[in-house]
């Protein structure tokens, strides 16, 4: 089974640990603005969620750069920039729908979340369980209980 | 990126009388000797702030000193410190904040900010990557802190605002400056110096980035950092009930601030209000910058007259000051807590000077004619009412927008109800309750009457006796913890005495305080399942490793005790005395669950503090050989 970035934004604090360890390791550098994770907060409303990357089927960021440096790799499933063939014309960062694709001014490129090649260490960091790397059927599976049991709450057992 | 390690590289300063700016650059020496955050100000502050000044002066500086570890993975490295010359003590007045504005101000590329001088009209100051620019805020003055923040998020997504609500405006002695919606530089009053200078907020956006030195270095010890503190015995009930966990032993204790100290603790207290009243009205928990822990509820009432109300609440000294110390029900606290951060007001100030207006309301001193309606202890809509009169200065508001020590000489006999050390509202924790290093510390306290600076880090709290006196407070922990407390073995064996199961308040009292101001100073997190675990060893370890800079555990706690002697020596310039560190005649002579404090042993211990400190035992005045050993002889 494929496994990807599981967000359960129920979860999620806030404390951003995700964002410095994902400058840290990709570029060296604490700086969440360079972090291929982020955390979109509304502390009016009171929540906090992790955005990353979807490695959609059909990634709208792959469709629209000029010069193939997008690509998604069909074996492993994982979108990723080619940095060599980058031009930094941010085509990707308009087109992506999530805010994910983002631009790095000093290196003039794009990047975005490459999984950490099989290792996300922003699921490693999360402490909260609000992002976790793992197959996604043996997550909806743990949702399908959470949801059942809520449903059958109170209720006498029928067998 | 910067060049420098570690820290952002430069301190903003800049003059609101002349919109003069200028960047400074960080010096390795400075960085060392003062580290960051408290030490910072410390230093800037008593570098350039003219002796004897008003404070609500623009001669006054407020300076924004952000932690050294801040911006990076560390946990709980979020903490910025905020001082001034203070409205309310006439002391050094400083307030340390968490959540993302240090990290954000790093990012813009600085590590403090200086602010001198008064704007002739109302501004605010916006900062992104290196750039300053000063603002009119004509449309923001008046309005309340949420109101100010939604017009500035709107306009700047992602960025980070301090800033003031009316109480700063009107110069109420205690107000305090706003992290956000939900949390404050609270204590000291230093909204309102902002307030003196025309200055509405500080609007902070940054991409910059902070390179660490050693990234892998880093990573090491953040590592360590985090078993550590998960493995302390407070890490999982302070993840569950955040700081309320305090109030039940300090409760059953009767060491809870009530009715303005005059009873130990409010019978539904110990209880019925602290974790029971969490789960009830709590869900979801709110970290600042890489913290591990997350303290912080996200409350909701769902009944009654204050349904609907959302926000992070229930943290202990707020809720204690108001529903304890002023007898409120735990809803009406979350109103008055929205209320507080709206009109920008430290809320154990306003809890502490209402809750002496109750008393001299009950003692007759002041009468139904001047404050407009009845006062009494657990009458919410009058203490929500006299809350919204001293934030606007209205009628008796007015007086007691002045602060507990003031407004008390306003009325014959007033000083007996004011629960104040130096100027300053004592909050939650009654001495005569539960006497330990926590409580000699609302004593020592640099800034005045609170327990926020002086906690003993291995604080036992199933203990409530003084097996020897008021010098000693319980240890009560196996040897395993004694071996694990990182604090050098010479001062150690001095401190805690295993054979007969004692910790010597005094010296443990120097060694916390110390701890703390490097906490502080570095801008990490004192909550105790941090302070229990992290010691000067492993925070010399994340400072070389994030600022290149090689430094001891020796050197670290070293400098943090200089910080906290040039603070002593700022407030005994500005007129400290030696009497004034006393508390309330009240803990020495009422008793509370049988107990009182003993005045003259209390002098004792102090003054076996004092000697602890290297200061004159009975003047508390740092002494020649003291300031010889932290370089600070031209001072004294």
């Amino acid at each position: 089974m494929n496994k990807m970035l599981v967000i359960d934004y129920h979860k999620c604090v806030g404390c951003k640990t995700c964002e410095m360890i994902c400058s840290l390791v990709h570029e060296g550098v604490c700086a969440p603005n360079l972090s291929r994770i982020r955390i979109a907060k509304d502390e009016r409303a009171g929540w906090n969620v992790p955005i990353s990357c979807a490695m959609c089927e059909k990634p709208m960021c792959v469709t629209v750069c000029p010069v193939g440096a997008m690509f998604r790799n069909r074996e492993t499933g994982l979108v990723t920039v080619d940095e060599k063939r980058c031009i930094g014309c941010r085509q990707c960062v308009q087109a992506c729908p999530f805010g994910h694709a983002n631009f790095n001014p000093l290196k003039g490129l794009a990047f975005k979340c490459d999984q950490c090649d099989g290792d996300p260490q922003c699921a490693k960091f999360c402490w909260t369980g609000a992002i976790s790397f793992e197959a996604i059927e043996l997550s909806l599976n743990q949702r399908r209980l959470e949801t059942a049991e809520k449903i059958t709450r109170g209720q006498t057992p029928s067998y | 990126m910067s060049k420098s390690r570690g820290y952002a590289g430069q301190i903003l300063e800049v003059n609101l009388s002349n919109r003069d700016s200028k960047r400074n650059e960080l010096a390795t020496k400075f960085c060392r000797e003062y580290l960051g955050g408290i030490g910072f100000n410390a230093k800037l502050i008593s570098d350039e702030v003219p002796a004897g000044i008003d404070a609500l002066s623009p001669e006054n500086i407020l300076v924004f000193g952000v932690g050294t570890m801040v911006g990076s993975i560390f946990p709980t490295a979020s903490r910025t410190e905020v001082s001034a010359k203070s409205p309310l003590t006439g002391l050094f007045g400083t307030s340390n904040s968490g959540m993302f504005f240090g990290t954000q101000l790093k990012n813009a590329g600085f590590d403090a900010l200086v602010i001198k001088g008064r704007a002739e009209k109302p501004v605010y100051l916006f900062i992104e990557d290196g750039e300053l620019s000063v603002q009119d805020a004509s449309r923001l003055w008046g309005k309340d802190s949420w109101e100010t923040l939604d017009i500035l998020r709107k306009q700047y997504p992602a960025a980070e605002v301090a800033l003031i609500g009316p109480a700063g405006e009107n110069l109420v002695r205690f107000a305090c400056i706003e992290n956000g919606y939900y949390d404050a530089w609270a204590r000291t009053g230093l909204g309102a110096v902002m307030g003196s200078k025309n200055l509405k907020a500080i609007v902070v956006r940054g991409t910059q980035g902070i390179t660490p030195h050693s990234v892998e270095g880093l990573l090491k010890v953040t590592g360590k950092a985090r078993q550590l503190i998960e493995s302390s015995p407070f890490f999982k009930p302070f993840k569950s009930y955040g700081s309320m966990n305090a109030a039940m032993p300090y409760g059953s204790f009767k060491a809870l601030n009530a009715n303005n100290f005059s009873q130990g603790c409010l019978p539904d207290w110990k209880e019925d209000f602290a974790r029971p009243k969490v789960e009830e009205l709590t869900h979801g928990h709110i970290a600042c910058q890489s913290c591990i822990i997350a303290c912080a509820h996200w409350v909701e009432i769902k009944a009654g007259k204050y349904q609907g109300l959302r926000m992070k609440d229930m943290e202990v000294t707020p809720t204690v000051s108001f529903g304890s110390g002023c007898g409120m029900s735990l809803e009406a606290t979350v109103k008055a807590a929205e209320m507080g951060q709206r009109y920008g007001m430290d809320m154990a100030s306003v809890a502490g000077v209402m809750a002496m207006a109750i008393e001299l309301f009950n003692r007759g001193i002041i009468s139904q004619e001047d404050v407009g309606y009845d006062l009494s202890f657990g009458d919410d809509d009058a203490i929500l009412r006299l809350m919204d009169d001293i934030a606007r200065r209205q009628g008796l508001g007015a007086v007691l927008a002045e602060g507990t020590m003031r407004a008390a000489q306003q009325f014959a006999g007033g000083e007996a109800s004011a629960m104040h050390v130096k100027g300053l509202e004592i909050p939650m924790i009654d001495p005569r309750g539960r006497w330990s290093t926590w409580s000699l510390g609302i004593l020592t306290n640099i800034r005045g009457g609170d327990h926020l600076r002086c906690r003993n880090p291995i604080e036992n709290l199933r203990f409530n006796e003084n097996k020897h006196d008021f010098q000693k407070e319980r240890f009560g922990y196996d040897r395993k913890m004694y071996e694990s407390l990182d604090m050098p073995d010479e001062l150690k064996a001095q401190a805690i005495d295993l054979e007969n199961d004692t910790v010597d308040i005094a010296i443990m009292s120097r060694w916390a305080e110390d701890l703390i101001n490097l906490f502080n100073s570095v801008g990490v997190c004192i909550r105790p399942p941090v302070e229990h675990r992290i010691g000067p060893t492993i925070l010399a370890e994340a400072y070389t490793a994030f600022t290149g800079i090689k430094i001891s555990p020796i050197e670290l706690m070293q400098s943090a005790e200089r910080a906290w002697n040039l603070i002593k020596l700022f407030n005994l310039r500005e007129g400290e005395l030696p009497e004034d560190s006393k508390f309330p005649r009240r803990f020495y002579e009422e008793a509370v669950g049988g107990k009182n404090l003993d005045e003259a042993k209390v002098q004792e211990v102090l003054q076996q503090y004092y000697q602890v400190r290297g200061w004159d035992m009975l003047t508390g005045q740092p002494g020649e050989e003291k300031l010889r050993e932290l370089g600070l002889s031209n001072l004294s």
